[in-house]
Formats: structure tokens, sequence, C-alpha cells
């Protein structure tokens, strides 16, 4: 373990490495506080750019760059109560308040330390937790990995939200029926391809990813022509006043970032809950823990209701990229990008990357921290004229962003076929997006799909043909029953509403 | 009409479009005595896809969905600019190999910039051409990415290849 870190040290921290964290913090940074921008459509615009680059480089710019996009929609949340992000929603609640009162550098700076305790606090457990869980896996079959991938599509739709869980489900199901498209990799046969060439080697995970994020986003801006409103417009040119936090201000803050960067790092190992679950989470704890004075100021520019969601959510991202790296299995849609990108570098996430990729799994794990100190150091004397990026106009910034998703994806196989099919699937997500249908399980059903496939056919070969392999072992068997109960919760958690609602009356 | 239902409407027809597909699917000789062939996998996700969306359909009746896609909310909704720029991203896909990188690119810019109503000329015209030039410059002299000039290019100048 001790050579893989030392590799891994040794990786991350090559100069063109830093110089790909910090270039990715930036463009992240940027990127996520763009309202509608969040992490996905940041991290899906930067991939053709890392297609030329060492895998390990790749991945680092793209840590950074998720990083940089959570950051981002804090100060876009603060400053202007627009998250970017889902993740940097309850950072707002108190984030906001207190920048109306003058003190915007104050919070950007509490967002920023409690985002770089809480990455600190998660790169931590990962440097143990990882590696653990790596080894456990070791132990995994087919079975066990067909099991756990249901587990993750399963988790993702009963974390939706209330009354979203038959919609993420079927927004699933559109993903793995997305990703049957093009040549079966067992048999040659072509699936779906109605004749066309253009589609025998299926659909590709960029183009998708492209179209329903990033261009889509975009779209939906034109759609809804929202346009900045003179009060956001005149809270970007003010001066942002004063990046100190006193002494106590410190001491006030710094339990809650301890709880709140355990609770988040939790949450986001957990497939499908991620960084906006563990915010809010986050959020919900400290306000119900505060003394009965400090509950007033929740709501009200409150240092702890600030710093509680931002190192959550921090360290929920750090968490997420545990089960991403150990077991090849995205939780969340942001990190479906991530293996979409490892993928086509041809590398396979999984126990085994931690043996036979020892400096990628370690850089990558370094570089999450250097992101963070990144994100300290250098974007957060910088914010103020990051944020006057903010004021560019929006008739020149969609044009550009749907440009640079077109021609991300045509510079990778240079075919107009893939322009007419990105405007299709946009056209679709958009569609989709009037109709609140979320998007996240969609890209982490197409990303698994191939997998899922492969190792259903696997198990099926193992067993004969029986399906017996779902309940014969152990790990398969605990799995599954787990994906049951998630199955069951929306359930019983509207029954309990329900009968508390008849109590009350 | 709900939200619900009309996504569960959409969802239903694409998955029995996908589910009598599957049929379609070609098996290989002897392909009856493999446990699972090309079209396993997509016979049950097809199947799952009907029943879920059938499901939201049901529910969204039986619960009483209050969510509606409300015609107040369409009618906020800029359908014409929209639809136009779809239109210049199929133009811009038809025209990037014909009038080659730059020149389809300008376009597509200027038509985006023009859409959305912005009226300073000078800035238009100085954003699309840097953005086209430079990208292209950036792309075949940094990058090592090699872009085809375009059909129109090799006509006038020739093929210099």
């Amino acid at each position: 373990m001790m050579d893989g870190i030392l590799q891994g040290v040794g990786t991350a921290f090559s100069s063109y490495n830093i110089l790909m964290v910090a270039i990715g913090c930036f463009a992240g940074t940027f990127i996520g506080m763009l309202p509608g921008l969040g992490p996905i459509s940041a991290i899906a615009l930067m991939i053709p750019i890392t297609y030329g680059m060492d895998p390990s480089s790749g991945l680092i710019l793209i840590a950074g760059v998720y990083y940089g996009a959570i950051f981002g929609g804090s100060t876009s949340s603060i400053l202007i109560n627009a998250p970017g992000v889902a993740g940097t929603v309850a950072s707002s609640f108190d984030g906001f308040p207190m920048s109306k009162k003058g003190q915007a550098g104050k919070a950007l700076a509490i967002a920023a330390y409690s985002s770089f305790c809480g990455g600190t606090i998660a790169a931590i457990f990962l440097l143990f937790a990882a590696p653990a869980l790596a080894t456990v896996s070791l132990s995994f079959q087919s079975s066990d990995y067909f099991a756990l991938m249901v587990l993750g599509l399963t988790a993702v739709a009963a974390f939706a939200g209330k009354g979203k869980f038959l919609k993420a489900a079927i927004m699933t199901i559109f993903g793995l029926m997305l990703a049957t498209v093009g040549t079966d990799s067992d048999s040659g046969i072509a699936r779906f391809t109605f004749g066309r060439l253009d589609l025998i080697d299926g659909i590709s995970f960029l183009l998708l990813a492209m179209a329903a994020f990033a261009l889509s986003e975009a779209m939906m801006n034109i759609l809804e022509n929202k346009k900045q409103t003179k009060e956001e417009m005149d809270e970007l040119k003010k001066d942002i006043g004063s990046l100190k936090i006193t002494k106590e201000e410190v001491k006030e803050m710094a339990p809650t970032v301890g709880r709140s960067s355990v609770l988040g790092f939790f949450v986001g190992v957990l497939p499908g809950a991620g960084a906006t679950i563990a915010s809010f989470l986050a959020y919900g704890m400290e306000r119900s823990i505060a003394s009965a004075k400090d509950k007033l100021n929740f709501g009200k520019g409150s240092i702890k209701g600030l710093a509680a969601p931002e190192s959550a959510n921090n360290a929920a991202c750090s968490g997420s990229f545990v089960p991403l790296l150990t077991l090849g299995i995205p939780g969340s849609g942001t990190t479906a990008i991530i293996l979409g990108a490892l993928i086509s570098y041809g590398i396979q996430p999984g126990p085994t990357m931690y043996v036979d990729n020892p400096a990628l799994f370690w850089s990558v794990i370094i570089s999450m921290y250097i992101g963070n100190m990144v994100l300290l150091v250098l974007n957060l004397p910088l914010i103020p004229y990051i944020a006057k990026l903010l004021t560019i106009p929006k008739q020149l910034l969609l044009p550009l962003i749907i440009f640079f998703s077109l021609i991300g994806v045509y510079l990778v196989t240079f075919n107009n076929f893939d322009i007419y099919m990105m405007t299709l699937f946009a056209v679709v997500a958009l569609f989709l997006r009037i109709i609140d249908f979320p998007m996240a399980p969609m890209i982490l059903g197409f990303i698994l799909g191939g997998m899922m496939e492969d190792n259903l056919r696997r198990a099926l070969t193992i067993s004969d043909g029986s399906f017996s392999f779902l309940w014969e072992r152990p790990i398969t068997l605990t799995i599954l029953i787990i994906t049951i109960a998630l199955l069951l919760m929306p359930i019983i958690s509207d029954y309990l509403a329900k009968m508390k609602k008849g109590k009350e009356a | 009409m709900t939200k619900n239902a009309i996504g569960s409407i959409f969802f239903l027809a694409f998955s029995c479009f996908y589910f009598f597909n599957v049929f379609n699917i070609k098996k290989m000789p002897g392909g009856q005595f493999e446990v699972m062939t090309a079209s396993t996998f997509p016979f049950y996700i097809g199947i799952g896809g009907i029943i879920i969306s059938l499901l939201i359909l049901i529910l969204s009746f039986v619960k009483k969905d209050t969510d509606f896609l409300s015609i107040e909310y369409l009618k906020t909704l800029d359908f014409k600019t929209t639809i136009y720029f779809i239109l210049a991203m199929i133009f811009y896909g038809f025209t990037i190999r014909t009038l080659g990188f730059i020149i389809s690119t300008i376009i597509f810019l200027l038509i985006g910039f023009l859409l959305l109503k912005e009226k300073n000329i000078k800035r238009i015209l100085l954003i699309s051409c840097g953005v086209s030039i430079g990208f292209y410059l950036l792309l075949n002299n940094v990058l090592g990415v090699y872009i085809d000039p375009g059909m129109l290019y090799e006509f006038i100048i020739g093929d210099q290849s």
C-alpha cells in the first residue's frame, strides 16, 4: 500500500498534474457558478479535452473540475441566491442572508474553509475506506456485481425524493435501453441500429451526457428566457467585503464542520445519496442540535448554517469516489460521468484497479486534496474577480456553451451524424426537464447497462442458465435484501406519514 | 394533463416500440441453446419499462395528481427562439463538413447571438470570428487535433495534401 501511495504522490505532485488540478478548479468554479450548469455539465464539457492526456492527468483534471463546480455553485448561491448545483441549495439558506448584510466576503470564506475541512477529513477517510473496501470486494463474483448494480440503480431511485421514485426508475430503465443500442459485445449481433452504420458502435456516453446535461440545460435557459434581474446584477457589482474570519467564529464553526464532514462522507458513500442529501441532512442536523438562541439565527445568516452544508457536500463528493474506485459502480450522476470517462481511457475501475493501477488510484485521491488546497489558496482570493464573470450577458454565454458542447462531441468522431443525434437527445431531454423527469438516473443506467448485462451473462453461464445465483451466494442475497428494503422504503415512509397525519387529525 | 401522465404516455410508447423491436434482433445459429442471447437483457428491460410507465400512468389518476403542465407556464416559454436554435444546430451539423469548421462556426455563433437579441454587432463579429479562428488554431497547432478545412476550402484553394 505504501508503494502505491508514494507512486500516487509522485504522480499527483508532478508540475503538469498540479497545473491540471488548478485549471480544473478554475474551469469548474466558472462553469459551476453559472446558474443551471452543475458539475455534470462541467465535467462533460471538459472530457473531450482530457482525451489527449494520460489517464491520471485526465482524471486529476476532472476531479478538479468536480470540486471547482461545487465551489462555484456555492459562490452563486451566496452572492445571488441562484445555486448552480443542487448540492449547494442549502448553502443559500444562510449564505445569501449574510451576503445581504454586506458580509459576502466572510460568507465565501466560511464556505471555502468549511469545504476545505470537509474535503480534508473525507480525503483521510477515503485513504482508509477505499483500500479496505477494495480488499473486501476482491472476493466478489459476477452475481454479486450484478446485485450491486441493481442496488445502485434502485438506490438512485429511492433517494430521488418524495413522489419521484417511479420517475427516477423509468429514467434508469430509459438509460438501460439506450445502452443496448449497437453491437452486442458477446455475440456481435447488431441491436436497435435500424440498419444505420452510425449506430453500430452504440450511442457514445459523451454524446448522451453532453446532450442530456450541458446542451439541454443551455436550451432550457433559452426556453425559459430568464434574464438576470437588476437586483442580481447589483449584488454582483457590490464590494464583497472582507474575507477574514475571527477566532471566535472559527471556534463556533469547528464542531459543526467536524460533524458535518463525517456525516457527509458516509452519505456520499451510499449509492444514490450524494452531495444534495448530505448538505440538507447536515443543515437539518445542525439546526436540530443548536441551542434555542442559535436556532433563531438559522435562515438569517448563521455561520453554522452555512458551514454545515458546505463541509457536508464537499465530504460527500469525496465519499462518492469510494464505490466508484473500489467497486467500479458509480453512486451518482457525476461519478457515472467520471466512470464513463475512465472506461473511455481504457481503465475499468474496480477492486483490481487498486492493485493494477496504484499510481492512478492514489493520485486521484491525493489530487482531491490538492484540489481543495487550490480552491482555498487560489480561488478564494480571486473570487471577487471570478464572480464578475457572472455579469457576462446570457445572450453571449449560451451560444458559446452550445457550440462547445457540439464541437466537443464532434471532435471525437468527426461524424456530423453525432451533431444530429445530440440535437435529438437534447430535444428529448428538454421535454423531460419540462415535465420534471430527472436526468441523472438515465446516465447512471446508461453507464451501468453494458456492465450489468455482462455480469448477468456470466452469472447465468456459471449457474447453467438458472436464476438461483440470486439466492445461493450469501453476498448476492444480502445485497438483494438491501435492494428490496430500499424499494419498499418509499411505500413504508408514505404509510408512516399517513399514520402520523391520521393521529394528528 | 399532469406532468406524470404525459411522461408516462411518452415512456409507454417508447417502451412498447423498444419491446417490439426486441423480436427483430437476429439470433445466432444454435442460439436457443445459449443461456443468454443478445435479446434476453433487452427483453426484460422492455417489460420493466412497460410496467413502470403503466404504474406511473395509473397512479397519476388514482392519486389525483395535481402537478399539471399548465398552459400559463407553457405560455411563458420561448418556443420560437428554441426551435430556431434547434434548426441552427442541425444547420451547423450540415455545414461543418461542407463549409468547413471556421466558416460554419462563425455562421452558427452569429445566428446564436442574433437569435438571443444581442445588438452589439461589433461584439458579435469579434466573438464569433475570435472563437472560431482561435479554437481552430488551438486545435491544429497546440492540441494536435487536425480539423478538415472543409469541402468549400478544398474547392477554392485546391487539395494541398
